[in-house]
């Protein structure tokens, strides 16, 4: 199994392995983010009423309102946060949350995992680890 | 590597009590989650969403901390203003005897209901927030009703996605999107993002084919460039000078498409005297076309309707000013509309709107006034409104969020005020892209 290992910054701690949910688009919050529910509610979006429950969420940023943090709201939330760039949305989110979360990587994870991959994210460390799904 | 002054480390140790203790660890996780060094001494203005006492769950405390401390005197460390009307039921402030909606849909949460209208204003927390000197503008856009505005380089600590540009770009002050309890409190933030010169100038350079000129040209323009640019900062160059409504516009829709916390547009915003100003004497990293098809796809998804005939039509995000609170008296003034239209605005404009005679107008035209919230806040429409008209990208995009499931979609017609105005007056939608 092809791994690939990826050094990025920590936004909050703790260490997870968990398949990946990869969203292609941004993400957005507030109404059109559903945590009952546990996925987005955005109009054409690829992700739309796509669970991401014990997910480790791909996404490459984060857009909208401040109500972006209701994707860590609830018991439907994410395993662990991985994105490509980053604002004081994600940081609002991670605090809500409080599952690892990470950004700032050495190379954009979005041109790397897949949907499906198993992800180790160790925020601890500042690193994740990709096992393709091959 | 975060630094602490001696007086906030004192606070995280307690020595100051409870309340200063878990709002300063609520600050230091901030930092660590953002990558911040430190904290930044707030001399600008706040706001922050009632009544919660933190955002994040792991930093709340009771009703009975906050009493202490308010009972011992304790108040906002700077000018502290109410956002929208108190979470998580958002009702409007004033109007609300004829606001037929369902709190998020349920169907034991009526906004019309007194007593439901009393539980949801959370009157017990509110005071305690006067107390400590809140001024309860309670509207997303505080800004134009809270008569005080931070000047130039002060530091803020606002919380709307659609009121920060405002803050950073409009006036020059600067703020994250963290206006909360902790930091209107202690008067302290995260010093990142945009309290820091260097994060402030524009790294992507943003041109356009038509000059952006009207109200809707710039809503439609700011929802295209915040798809585009993301998170960067953006100098935006071809249009006119906006007036106050275009920048609200402009705000608002690009904290839909994007993450614009601060942009430039040379010779309008302060930081931008000149393009290679805004820039800061560098080379752009990226440079972007808005043109005439970008335009046109962002108008087409902006709307989301296949029938033409509309149930009812919402003006009113963000919350208005006055004048367009005059504008839509003037167009309404004898006339009677054929469907409902509401208008809202920012509570502390109600009686200013009343007193100046636009009110009457208004319940003369069949319009309802209301204040304080939106559809997309309160999680609902009226329930057999199928297809509602806004003026609004912001609110185009988030209400149909709240309608998922097939057996119960929302449509969205979205145009224009004077296409708005026209749907109310004829039950039909007329508006299209020119």
């Amino acid at each position: 199994m092809r791994k690939i290992r990826i050094y990025g910054r920590k936004e909050y701690g703790g260490c997870v392995e968990a398949e990946a949910l990869v969203s292609p688009k941004p993400l957005q919050g507030f109404a059109n983010c559903n945590p009952e529910r546990g996925y987005t509610t955005e109009r054409n979006h690829p992700l739309f009423k796509v669970p991401y429950a014990g997910k480790v969420l791909v996404y490459p940023s984060p857009r909208g309102s401040g109500g972006f943090m209701s994707y860590g709201r609830g018991q439907l939330k994410p395993a662990a946060f991985v994105h490509t760039e980053t604002c004081p949305l994600a940081v609002a989110c991670a605090m809500v949350a409080h599952i690892p979360s990470m950004t700032d990587f050495e190379t954009d994870p979005m041109t790397v995992i897949e949907t499906g991959d198993m992800v180790l994210v160790n925020a601890d460390e500042g690193y994740i680890e990709i096992t393709k799904k091959d | 590597m975060l630094k602490l002054t001696d007086d906030e480390k004192r606070m995280l140790q307690g020595e100051d009590g409870f309340v200063p203790q878990i709002c300063m660890q609520y600050l230091v996780e901030v930092c660590e989650v953002a990558g911040a060094e430190k904290l930044i001494d707030l001399d600008g203005t706040g706001d922050f969403h009632t009544p919660m006492t933190s955002m994040s769950p792991f930093y709340a405390f009771p009703i009975e901390e906050l009493k202490k401390i308010v009972d011992a005197g304790a108040h906002f460390k700077i000018p502290t203003f109410a956002n929208k009307s108190p979470f998580y039921m958002l009702p409007p402030v004033q109007g609300w005897e004829k606001c037929n909606v369902c709190a998020s849909g349920n169907k034991n949460c009526q906004h019309n209901d007194p007593e439901f209208h009393k539980e949801a204003m959370c009157e017990e927390w509110i005071e305690l927030y006067r107390r400590m000197g809140m001024m309860t503008t309670h509207s997303c856009a505080n800004y134009m009703t809270s008569t005080y505005l931070p000047t130039m380089g002060q530091h803020c600590s606002w919380n709307e996605s659609s009121a920060v540009p405002y803050c950073n770009a409009n006036l020059g002050a600067r703020t994250n999107i963290d206006g909360s309890f902790a930091t209107c409190f202690l008067g302290k933030a995260a010093y990142y993002d945009m309290h820091i010169t260097e994060n402030r100038y524009a790294t992507v350079l943003v041109k356009t084919e038509r000059t952006i000129k009207t109200d809707i040209e710039w809503d439609v323009f700011g929802f295209a460039v915040g798809e585009d640019v993301g998170v960067h900062v953006p100098v935006l160059t071809g249009t006119g000078k906006p007036t106050t409504t275009q920048i609200m516009k402009l705000n608002s829709a690009m904290n839909t498409g994007g993450a614009v916390r601060m942009y430039h547009i040379p010779g309008s915003t302060p930081e931008a005297p000149t393009l290679e100003f805004a820039l800061n004497g560098k080379k752009p990293k990226r440079v972007t076309m808005i043109g005439e098809a970008e335009l046109k796809r962002a108008y087409e998804t902006l709307n989301y309707h296949t029938s033409d005939e509309v149930d009812l039509v919402y003006l009113g995000c963000p919350h208005l000013t006055i004048v367009d609170l005059m504008l839509i008296a003037r167009k309404l003034e004898g006339k009677k509309c054929k469907i409902p239209l509401w208008i809202m605005t920012a509570p502390w404009l109600y009686d200013v709107a009343k007193n100046i005679g636009y009110l009457k107008i208004y319940e003369d035209a069949g319009a309802h006034l209301m204040t304080g919230t939106c559809p997309a806040a309160m999680g609902a429409v009226p329930a057999g409104v199928r297809n509602l008209a806004v003026d609004s990208a912001k609110q185009s995009y988030y209400i149909t969020g709240r309608y998922p499931d097939d057996d119960n979609r929302l449509q969205v017609c979205y145009g224009s005020q004077d296409d708005c105005v026209d749907a109310a007056l004829t039950g039909r939608w007329h508006g299209e892209w020119r």
